[in-house]
């Protein structure tokens, strides 16, 4: 836990934006800098020194050793003076935050706190200062115990001439960029109103100060927030931020569903993801078999949104194409029957990422459940309520989260809740949900936090699931976290074996991961896949929607399990291929005739696409040559000329042990070009090639996201939901991170 | 493009190098400032790092990408910077408490913990986990950057985890 909370909070730790005055300041020595050594370059060594000396060259903070200018002079310079100037003058911040506490006993405290605490609660604290600006008469009057510091400063400056003009000038620009958007902080000064004395000091020392001196002055046991740090903290409001104190309880009976803000202070540091190279080019001849399982999961689109939405472009290992491809839901022929669960499409079209290719897509849609013919469900939510649960984007929209799920359920379905990390230990035991109440009771109880107690979370809800266990019923554990996986097993591989050998009872895991800077997306996958699950995650409310409610029957009831697609392809017509996506879901050929090899699960509905692009033979556009010694084996294959490839399937019904074999060829030609079919191919296409352009468009020759965008609005479709209509803002929020 | 515009820079041309200087002035000022926890501290450093790049972006041969060069040159002129600190600031430090004006008042505290514990593990391991932990940087990057090899820098990753769980380590909140 430890070693977790110092590199999370190490990674947490934002700077605070640059003084402007100081770059300026930075700026123009380095250009002073740089003019010199150019100069230096140029003319003759020894007069270049005499013409580096300049104005800016006084005001430098720091000097080549080689020049000695008083030493006195570079004292001043230093810390004090400029530390109190540079930031001095944000004098409507002080003012409004500093004087309501010193006039605590004076005549309007009640009234001055609250309208601090309001400003504070509004916005950012830089806000409430352009908002409040202040009278005049109030800067000459600052409390006296605070402007202690910067008179001293002030009295030491106020020998120096050049010294005192600078801080004046600081303080000015100061001013101006409490009023407008300052460019150049030398530019437009106001006239001259006050000297360098009036320095206040600013919002979150004197806030520290006061908090502090409360403390110190009072009789009572009392801990403090300033209004300013209520505004500073990364608390959704005000009670939450009161809630820091040590010892205060806020409780809440009505809780409304919060909905998830985009945390700017996390940052993507600490979220783990597997490492992995993108899918080579392979050649026919050498390789002509592509064997892989198939992955329903999400969690890399949304994960990758969220990052756009904060405008930055996703880690490259965290976009994995064919989960951003299969987030959408395409409408590929559905299966008739339980019996044959899938009823696999294949269309050839042009490839837009390179003259001369096509591209080949294998569109699967999972038979879908109906709602009256659902099995009946016995779910325990393990629910980590550490402390790093502890923001608004984790526990409570985990919880929110839950609250939905429990309107996709049938009124006879189960759910128990365990917790591990804080209070480990059975919140709920099984409880039918028609007693929703109680469920959302247990539910809004939780908090995070607490002392992390005995952690056997994980053998716990194995065990309500067993006690609770519906023979030919969904069996299901769904684990939501943010990454702290001290479920009570602690190493990794025994983990995994624990989860597998539930598996085989009949009990599945899913993960639903929650917010970022710590999340362990590598992990989740792997216990998902063991677990016959899915790993989502939830970033938004709106997310939570889709995975638990639109998509809860395929979440939850599977409809085959260990699927695995291999495609051969046919020298005489393919010269190379190339499968998109998938890289973390490769099989080796012979797994797939393997019944004891694990892979994907389709769920009730899902939607499963794998897209290759194949270039012909004959084709111009052929990466790798011609293999001078191997031409007559290749011409003594006996391929069709008709045929692209064979497709095989493998899948095994739920409950059953032994595979069975669904076969198609691909033909050159597809047999259907419906224009509802040609449209789900462009948008796949489309959101394909957009997951290569993230990470790096090794293979996508000329597209830029302009494509991208052009291909996705011709095939929004009806878009009930409005997914691929935010498909299109995200690529375009890419394409704006990526000019910057 | 930033090629293009660090060719220019290195060719003597001064709106170029101004226009370099203000797209990564912040990348240098808040390293400088998470690498010591204190704002005008971490505007001298920038400043010192400005100037450094002036004088010495002719040397970068564009070998590495341009930032693991800008990183490395942001952490030489810390130290530097912290070595004229030692020699001549003895009188000078009594208000060095690492107050900052920082967006959030507990991360400066916090901060001044770890990078005062740091120090003390031995050189190189501030910078390292730094990189590592604040940057998001791989093992990889931050030993092209620190000029060492990536075991090296998963060694001291380990050595560092091991010593930061200690409790002291933890970070208090700010209120206290």
């Amino acid at each position: 836990m430890n070693e977790k909370s110092f590199e999370a909070k190490l990674a947490r730790v934002s700077a605070p934006a640059p003084d402007p005055e100081a770059r300026l300041r930075a700026k123009r020595a380095a250009l002073e800098e740089f003019a010199r050594v150019h100069a230096a370059n140029q003319a003759a060594e020894k007069a270049s020194e005499a013409v580096s000396k300049g104005l800016w060259d006084a005001l430098r903070l720091f000097r080549d050793d080689s020049s000695h200018g008083s030493t006195s002079m570079a004292w001043f310079v230093r810390r004090n003076l400029f530390a109190g100037v540079a930031s001095a003058c944000v004098v409507g911040l002080g003012i409004a935050m500093v004087w309501p506490i010193f006039s605590r006993y004076g005549e309007e405290p009640v009234f001055a706190t609250v309208q601090a605490t309001i400003e504070a609660d509004i916005g950012p604290p830089q806000e409430s200062v352009a908002l409040s600006e202040p009278p005049p008469r109030a800067l000459s009057a600052p409390p006296a115990r605070l402007d202690e510091r910067a008179e001293l400063a002030a009295s030491r400056a106020s020998g120096e001439v050049q010294l005192r003009k600078e801080a004046e000038k600081a303080a000015r620009s100061e001013r101006v960029q409490t009023n407008i958007e300052p460019k150049d902080g030398y530019a437009s000064a106001a006239p001259q109103q006050e000297g360098a004395e009036e320095i206040v000091v600013t919002g979150v020392r004197a806030k520290l100060q006061a908090s502090m001196d409360m403390k110190r002055q009072s009789t009572a046991v009392v801990d403090a927030i300033m209004a300013e740090d209520i505004g500073a903290l990364p608390d959704a409001n005000v009670a939450q931020s009161l809630q820091r104190i040590p010892g205060t309880t806020i409780s809440s009976n009505n809780a409304l569903a919060l909905p998830a803000p985009e945390s700017e202070l996390a940052s993507e540091a600490g979220d783990k993801f597997q490492h992995f190279e993108v899918n080579p080019l392979r050649r026919v001849a050498d390789e002509p078999v592509s064997t892989f399982s198939v992955d329903v999961d999400t969690a890399s689109y949304s994960f990758a949104r969220r990052m756009l939405n904060e405008g930055r472009l996703p880690q490259k290992d965290a976009v994995r194409v064919e989960e951003m491809v299969n987030y959408f839901d395409y409408a590929w022929p559905a299966a008739r029957s339980a019996e044959v669960p899938f009823e696999p499409t294949v269309v050839v079209s042009e490839s837009p990422w390179g003259k001369g290719k096509r591209l080949v897509h294998i569109g699967v849609k999972g038979y879908e459940i109906q709602r009256n013919e659902a099995p009946d469900a016995n779910l325990v939510l393990l629910l980590d309520v550490s402390g790093s649960m502890d923001s608004p984007d984790k526990l409570p929209l985990a919880v929110s989260s839950m609250e939905l799920l429990l309107g996709s359920l049938k009124p006879t379905d189960t759910v128990a809740i365990v917790v591990y990390a804080g209070a480990a230990g059975t919140v709920l035991e099984p409880t039918p949900v028609r007693e929703k109440e109680k469920i959302l009771g247990a539910l809004r109880n939780l908090t995070p936090g607490g002392s992390t107690a005995g952690a056997e979370g994980i053998e716990r809800a194995y065990q309500l699931a067993a006690a609770n266990f519906r023979k030919g019923g969904v069996n299901r554990i769904l684990l939501a976290t943010d990454g702290d996986f001290n479920v009570g097993i602690d190493d990794t591989e025994q983990l995994k074996g624990y989860i597998e050998r539930q598996r085989e009872k009949g009990i599945f895991l899913s993960v639903l991961g929650f917010g970022q800077g710590n999340y362990r997306d590598e992990l989740a996958q792997a216990l998902a896949q063991n677990g016959n699950g899915v790993a989502v995650y939830i970033d938004t409310l709106n997310e939570a929607r889709k995975v638990l409610v639109q998509e809860a029957t395929s979440s939850l009831f599977t409809i085959a399990q260990d699927v695995k697609l291999q495609v051969e392809f046919n020298p005489a017509t393919v010269a190379e291929y190339r499968l998109v996506g998938y890289e973390t879901r490769a099989l080796r050929r012979e797994d797939f005739n393997n019944d004891a090899i694990d892979a994907g699960d389709v769920g009730s509905g899902h939607t499963v696409t794998a897209i290759y692009e194949i270039t012909p033979v004959g084709s111009q556009a052929r990466l790798v040559d011609e293999a001078r010694y191997s031409q007559n084996r290749r011409a003594a294959s006996r391929g069709s000329r008709d045929e692209y490839g064979f497709l095989k399937i493998r899948y095994k019904l739920p409950g059953e042990s032994k595979s069975r074999l669904l076969e198609r060829p691909i033909p050159l030609a597809s047999s259907s070009t419906r224009p509802e079919l040609m449209r789900e191919v462009t948008f796949s296409t489309s959101v394909a090639g957009f997951g290569q352009l993230l990470r790096g468009g090794k293979f996508t020759g000329p597209l830029s996201y302009e494509d991208v965008i052009r291909q996705a609005q011709s095939a929004t479709g009806e878009d009930r939901f409005g997914y691929r209509a935010e498909f299109v803002q995200l690529v375009r929020k890419a394409q704006a991170v990526q000019r910057k | 493009m930033d090629e293009a515009l660090i060719r220019r820079a290195q060719g003597g041309d001064a709106t170029s190098f101004a226009e370099l200087l203000d797209l990564h002035y912040d990348t240098i000022y808040r390293f400088a400032w998470k690498w010591c926890g204190h704002a005008a501290n971490a505007e001298d450093i920038a400043q010192l790092a400005s100037m450094k790049l002036a004088t010495s972006l002719t040397q970068f041969r564009f070998q590495a990408a341009f930032t693991s060069w800008l990183y490395r040159l942001v952490i030489s002129c810390a130290q530097d910077w912290q070595r004229s600190q030692q020699r001549h600031d003895h009188d000078e430090l009594p208000d060095e408490e690492p107050m900052t004006e920082s967006s959030r008042p507990e991360d400066g505290i916090y901060l001044a913990q770890v990078l005062a514990q740091l120090a003390k593990l031995g050189e190189g391991m501030k910078e390292t986990a730094l990189l590592v932990h604040a940057e998001g940087m791989s093992h990889a990057e931050a030993g092209a950057i620190l000029g060492v090899s990536e075991s090296t820098i998963s060694w001291r990753v380990h050595t560092i985890r091991k010593h930061m769980g200690q409790p002291q380590a933890r970070a208090s909140l700010a209120y206290e």
